[in-house]
Order: C-alpha cells, then sequence, then structure tokens
C-alpha cells in the first residue's frame, strides 16, 4: 500500500501544492479505513471509551440539568473534550500529541503492536503513568519494578472495545483485578492472610498499598485548565459507600463551564472526590506496618476540615473515621 | 614453648587478616565495557541496567535484567532519593536474582550528572545491603552502544531467590550522627562550587549554603570529557588534597539529595581504600531545613 491509499492526495501530481490536494491528515480518524482490513477491531473500538471519550461526558453529566447537558455537549464536548478521543493511529503509528504538541511518530512510520511508553504513558501522563514509576510521588510501583507495563494487567479488550458502547471506564467489563494474580488465602504470612481476610469488601486494596502521594488536581476552568499538587487522601468509595479507598481530587468546580453559561444546576449531586486506582503500590506501606497509621493516628483521612472550600455538599458523605480496634483480653 | 608461641601468633595474624582476605574485591569498582563484553557468560555477573522499562526494552545489553532506579532510591516524607526499608530493599535485591556472591555491574545512561549518578547511587544502596563485588560500567550503556557491541530486545526474567547478606549499616549516616561529627570528621560537600559557596541552590532545597565546617569535593571532577571515569592516580591527586591521606580517617560525603554523592563515595571508598566513607542519605535537603544545623557561609 503506498502513501495515498491511507492518506489521499495526488501521487501523479508533480507540484507539492497539487500532490496535498485533498490530503488526509490521520486517515484512522475514518474506522471504516482500517475496518477493510481489521473489521471486528475496528467496528469494537469505534464504541469504546477510548474513541467515544464517553467518560469525559459522563462523568460530569450528573452535574448538570437536562439543558446544560445540551450546552454542555455542543460548547464544551464536541470542542474540546472529544479532541482527546484516540483513533487506530494514535497508538499504533503517532504518539499523540500533548496539549497540542505533536511528540512524533513512534517508530519511522512503521504500525507498531505495542509501545507503551510512547502511547499510553503519553496520553495517561498527567496522572497514572508517572505515578507508576514513581517519577511523581518518589515510589515505583512495585509491578514497574518487576518490569511490568500497562499491557500486563489492561488486556485488549480495554483498549479496542469488546462492542458494548459505555458510558464511563468504570463500566467497562473484565477490568484488572489485583485478585486475578493475587489469590486471597494464599498469602504466605499470617499475618498478611488475617489482615486480608480482615478488610475484605472494607478497604481496596490501594486503601492499603498504595504508597505515597499522587496527583490531586485543583481548579479546572474553561480556558485556562486545573492546578495540581501532591496529595494522599482516603475516604469512602463514592461508587461503592462501603468501602474506603483512595481518593482522588477531580477538578471540576462552581464555576468551571460558567464561560460557556453552564452554572451546574445539580453540581452537589456529585463529589469532587473520586475513587481512585492510585498506580503505586508497594507490597508494605506504612498502612501495613502499622494498623494504629489508619486506626489511632486515621492519617491521611478526609475530614471535614481538609475538605476543598466551597466543594459539593456530597464531599461530606466520603469522610470515614476508623474505628479504634477492640482490645481482647 | 617458643614453637607454640609462634603457632599462636601465626593463628592470631590469620585470624586477623582472613576477613579482609574473605572480603577482598574480586572485581574493580569501575569496570570497562571490554571488561564487560569478555564476562557477559559469567555465572556470577549480574548486570543490573537501572533505566527505565522502555528504555530497557528498546536495547540492552545482553542477559542484563532491568530494575528500574526508583526501585533503589525512594522518597521519604519530604527526602528525595533516601534508602528504602532494609526489607524492601531485601525484596529488590531477592526479586532480582542477586546474592552475596554475585558480581554486580550496574548500568545506566551516562550523559548527564544525575544519570551518571542514578548508577552509582544503586551501586552504594547495594554495598549497603551488604554486596562486596559491586561494580559500574565505566562509560554507562552509551559507550558500550558508541562501540557497537550488541545489543539484545529480548528482556530477561530474573530468577527471584531470598537475599540474606549481611547489611553494611554503617555506610549511611543520618542528621544526628552528622551533627555529632562536626570538628572530627571530614565532611565533604559533593555539589559544584558555586552551590558549596552558597551562590546557587536547587529549588527543592531549602536555602544556600554548606555545612559548616565541610570540604568542596565537586562531582564533575571524576570523570574525563567522554563521561568515563578519570584514572585512580588522577582521582587520587584531586581527593587527597582535600580529604587528606589518612585512609582511616572518618569521612562523611553528602550532596543536595544523597544521590550526587555516592560517586565519591564509591571513588574514595572502594578505588581509593579509604575505609571509614559514610553517605549523609539526608544531605543538603535536610540538614539546610534545620536551623539549628550549624551552616555556611
Amino acid at each position: 500500500m503506498g502513501c495515498v491509499f491511507c492518506h489521499k492526495g495526488d501521487a501523479a501530481a508533480t507540484d507539492m501544492k497539487a500532490a496535498h490536494n485533498g490530503i488526509v491528515n490521520k486517515p484512522s480518524d475514518n474506522l471504516k479505513l482500517c475496518g477493510m482490513c481489521h473489521k471486528p477491531i475496528a467496528e469494537n473500538y469505534g464504541k469504546s471509551v477510548h474513541y467515544t471519550s464517553a467518560g469525559q461526558k459522563h462523568g460530569v453529566a450528573g452535574r448538570f440539568s437536562e439543558a446544560e447537558v445540551k450546552a454542555f455537549d455542543e460548547k464544551v464536548f464536541e470542542k474540546g473534550c472529544r479532541s482527546c478521543h484516540a483513533s487506530c493511529g494514535d497508538c499504533h503509528v503517532k504518539a499523540p500529541a500533548i496539549g497540542g504538541i505533536s511528540t512524533g511518530l513512534i517508530q519511522g512510520h512503521k504500525y507498531v503492536k505495542l509501545n507503551e511508553g510512547k502511547t499510553c504513558a503519553f496520553c495517561h501522563g498527567g496522572r497514572v503513568y508517572p505515578e507508576f514509576t514513581g517519577e511523581y510521588g518518589g515510589s515505583v510501583d512495585v509491578h514497574y519494578q518487576k518490569g511490568m507495563m500497562c499491557t500486563a494487567c489492561h488486556k485488549k479488550t480495554e483498549f479496542h472495545g469488546d462492542g458494548t458502547a459505555y458510558r464511563a471506564k468504570a463500566e467497562v467489563k473484565d477490568r484488572p483485578k489485583c485478585t486475578n494474580c493475587h489469590r486471597l488465602g494464599g498469602e504466605s504470612k499470617l499475618t498478611a492472610r488475617v489482615s486480608h481476610e480482615k478488610h475484605s469488601g472494607k478497604v481496596s486494596c490501594y486503601g492499603c498499598h498504595s504508597s505515597g502521594e499522587y496527583r490531586q488536581c485543583y481548579d479546572c476552568h474553561l480556558g485556562t485548565g486545573s492546578t495540581s499538587k501532591p496529595g494522599f487522601i482516603l475516604g469512602k468509595n463514592p461508587r461503592n459507600m462501603r468501602e474506603v479507598t483512595t481518593l482522588r481530587l477531580i477538578p471540576t468546580v462552581r464555576d468551571t463551564f460558567m464561560k460557556a453559561g453552564i452554572t451546574m444546576e445539580n453540581f452537589d449531586k456529585l463529589p469532587n472526590y473520586w475513587n481512585a486506582p492510585v498506580h503505586n503500590i508497594k507490597k508494605r506501606t506504612e498502612r501495613t506496618r502499622n494498623c494504629d497509621t489508619c486506626h489511632v493516628e486515621k492519617k491521611n483521612f478526609l475530614t471535614q476540615e481538609a475538605l476543598i472550600p466551597n466543594g459539593s455538599k456530597a464531599n461530606e458523605s466520603l469522610i470515614h473515621s476508623p474505628k479504634a480496634i477492640p482490645i481482647q483480653r | 614453648m617458643r614453637k607454640l608461641k609462634l603457632v599462636v601468633a601465626l593463628c592470631m595474624i590469620t585470624m586477623l587478616l582472613l576477613p579482609a582476605a574473605l572480603m577482598a574485591r574480586d572485581i574493580a569498582p569501575f569496570e570497562s565495557t571490554g571488561w564487560l563484553e569478555k564476562n557477559l557468560k559469567n555465572p556470577k555477573v549480574v548486570i543490573v541496567d537501572v533505566r527505565k522499562i522502555e528504555e530497557y526494552a528498546a536495547g540492552h545489553i545482553p542477559g542484563a535484567i532491568n530494575v528500574f532506579y526508583g526501585s533503589w532510591a525512594i522518597k521519604r516524607g519530604d527526602l528525595l532519593n533516601e534508602l528504602p526499608a532494609d526489607d524492601d530493599l531485601r525484596d529488590v535485591i531477592s526479586a532480582a536474582g542477586i546474592q552475596p556472591e554475585s558480581w554486580v555491574i550496574v548500568i545506566g545512561k551516562n550523559q548527564t550528572m544525575p544519570e551518571r549518578t542514578d548508577v552509582t547511587r544503586v551501586a552504594f544502596t547495594l554495598r549497603y545491603a551488604g554486596l562486596e563485588n559491586v561494580a559500574v560500567l565505566d562509560g554507562g550503556f552509551d559507550k558500550w552502544v558508541a562501540e557497537k557491541k550488541a545489543v539484545s530486545t529480548d528482556a530477561v526474567k530474573p530468577k527471584a531467590k531470598p537475599y540474606k547478606g549481611k547489611f553494611n549499616k554503617e555506610f549511611a549516616v543520618n542528621k544526628d550522627y552528622v551533627m555529632g561529627a562536626l570538628g572530627k570528621s571530614v565532611i565533604a560537600d559533593v555539589r559544584a562550587p558555586e552551590f558549596f559557596n552558597g551562590e546557587k541552590k536547587l529549588d527543592f532545597v531549602p536555602k544556600m549554603g554548606r555545612i559548616k565546617g565541610a570540604v568542596n569535593l565537586p562531582p564533575g571532577l571524576l570523570y574525563n570529557a567522554d563521561g568515563t571515569y578519570k584514572s585512580k592516580d588522577a582521582i587520587e591527586t584531586i581527593a587527597k588534597p582535600v580529604v587528606g591521606t589518612d585512609l582511616a580517617k572518618e569521612i562523611i560525603v553528602y550532596c543536595d539529595t544523597g544521590k550526587v554523592c555516592t560517586n565519591w563515595w564509591f571513588a574514595l571508598h572502594d578505588l581509593l581504600g579509604y575505609k571509614n566513607v559514610k553517605v549523609y542519605d539526608g544531605s543538603s535537603m535536610e540538614w539546610l531545613k534545620d536551623t539549628m544545623a550549624p551552616s555556611a557561609p
């Protein structure tokens, strides 16, 4: 296949201007093109969250009135969020643009099956990836230490989709679970087995094994973006209130979309803190080493005083205060 | 009776010398690319590549395993480049399949000072953990590639084995220890002269200045223009006027975070034979934050 098969233009032209007439910069934006040979993948991919960016819409839509949802779709989502969607070429040919700046081809113009360091890492480089390598927070994830990259846990169907148009990442079936590899009850140390039994269903794996500070994002405003700083926050999982987990502050504030005329009538329905699968796992942390870290000191737990000013009223429901461990005589 | 005394004396001498003989290095602290090429198949050799996984995956020295730098030096509180807890460090070494009798060659990138000292920091950490035969690859992976030596893209999965080496805890000291050593030991500031003189500082260091009474051993003095280490004689000529000639004298090296100073720790202790060299892990980040800690200028 020559260049024009994908990029169009006029191969017979003798000057550059004529040759570039009708050229297509990102041919794989049209999934039918890749689908000519990779039909099942392309069909599924069209419904995947990587392609639809649906998570960016539905994550915040709960704060809007019906009219605001419509305004958000027109003024924000299609013009802003959707620009983040990835087509086939964004992972297999060209590393994604970051902040509008091209990061170049992955390996010449070769189609690369997999290069997590230049694809996953660039799009997810604000939070997940630098936390995974320890470059943000200062403690490398034990899986990275042992040579594991993204696809060691995240499987193809997560990237390409399984044919279902999910509204958000959290809904996707067959996402990685720690217990896929680390079977509960198979621990070699009694203390580990007992701790896992006691906390199972009550605390997420991240709650104890996330090893250090991770990125918390503040004050996002349409057009100017947000700011961030490191932090470590424990509280109730807004998606499963029976569980304590690591929380990440998301940057939506009351006037985030004011420029688009969206006041977020239902702002207080959703919290500002969300459960975060922090990728900085370690076998031992201060919480696994000492029960008192949580049960006496209550270190890093979200408190009324620590809540962001003028945040959502729903934030209060995430505050959790661990009980003291009863002493058995 | 005289014979008995002679035998006892010989036994005592043997007992005194035996540990030194057992502790003797089998490999040089700075090994060359040529040496490594000849020893790639030596079963004792463990090549530890401390670059990022994706850099390792793109090409590495055949047989090298990858254990990223961040596994060996962690952030603790506000302090960067700290030693991991002993049990965590033991886990890292065990997962890499390193044993006390291994010959470990640490390799990484070699263009900048932070890259060069990623390697010496890992080498120091392995020495701290009790390994005797630890070397850094002189010139690093950059020299290996420049010499067009063999490169592999086959990832090597190390065979994990519990590491039971005895830690050399005396190699690293804390702020209180340094405080007690002021005026008694040589405190060597391993930073560029403008940092030592209090004219510049890095963002994460609380203020300009140095530990009061410190002498300056700039980190760049160890290297040739091509990034390889200077000869032992040349390094000795630089070191002696600064830290003295008494090989038993206590020397404490520090820098901004405790990483860069490991290049001089390695050179002084393992190359030149200074027997009592320590790293102050908290370094300027910790010392210059403490208003009670004597500093200059």
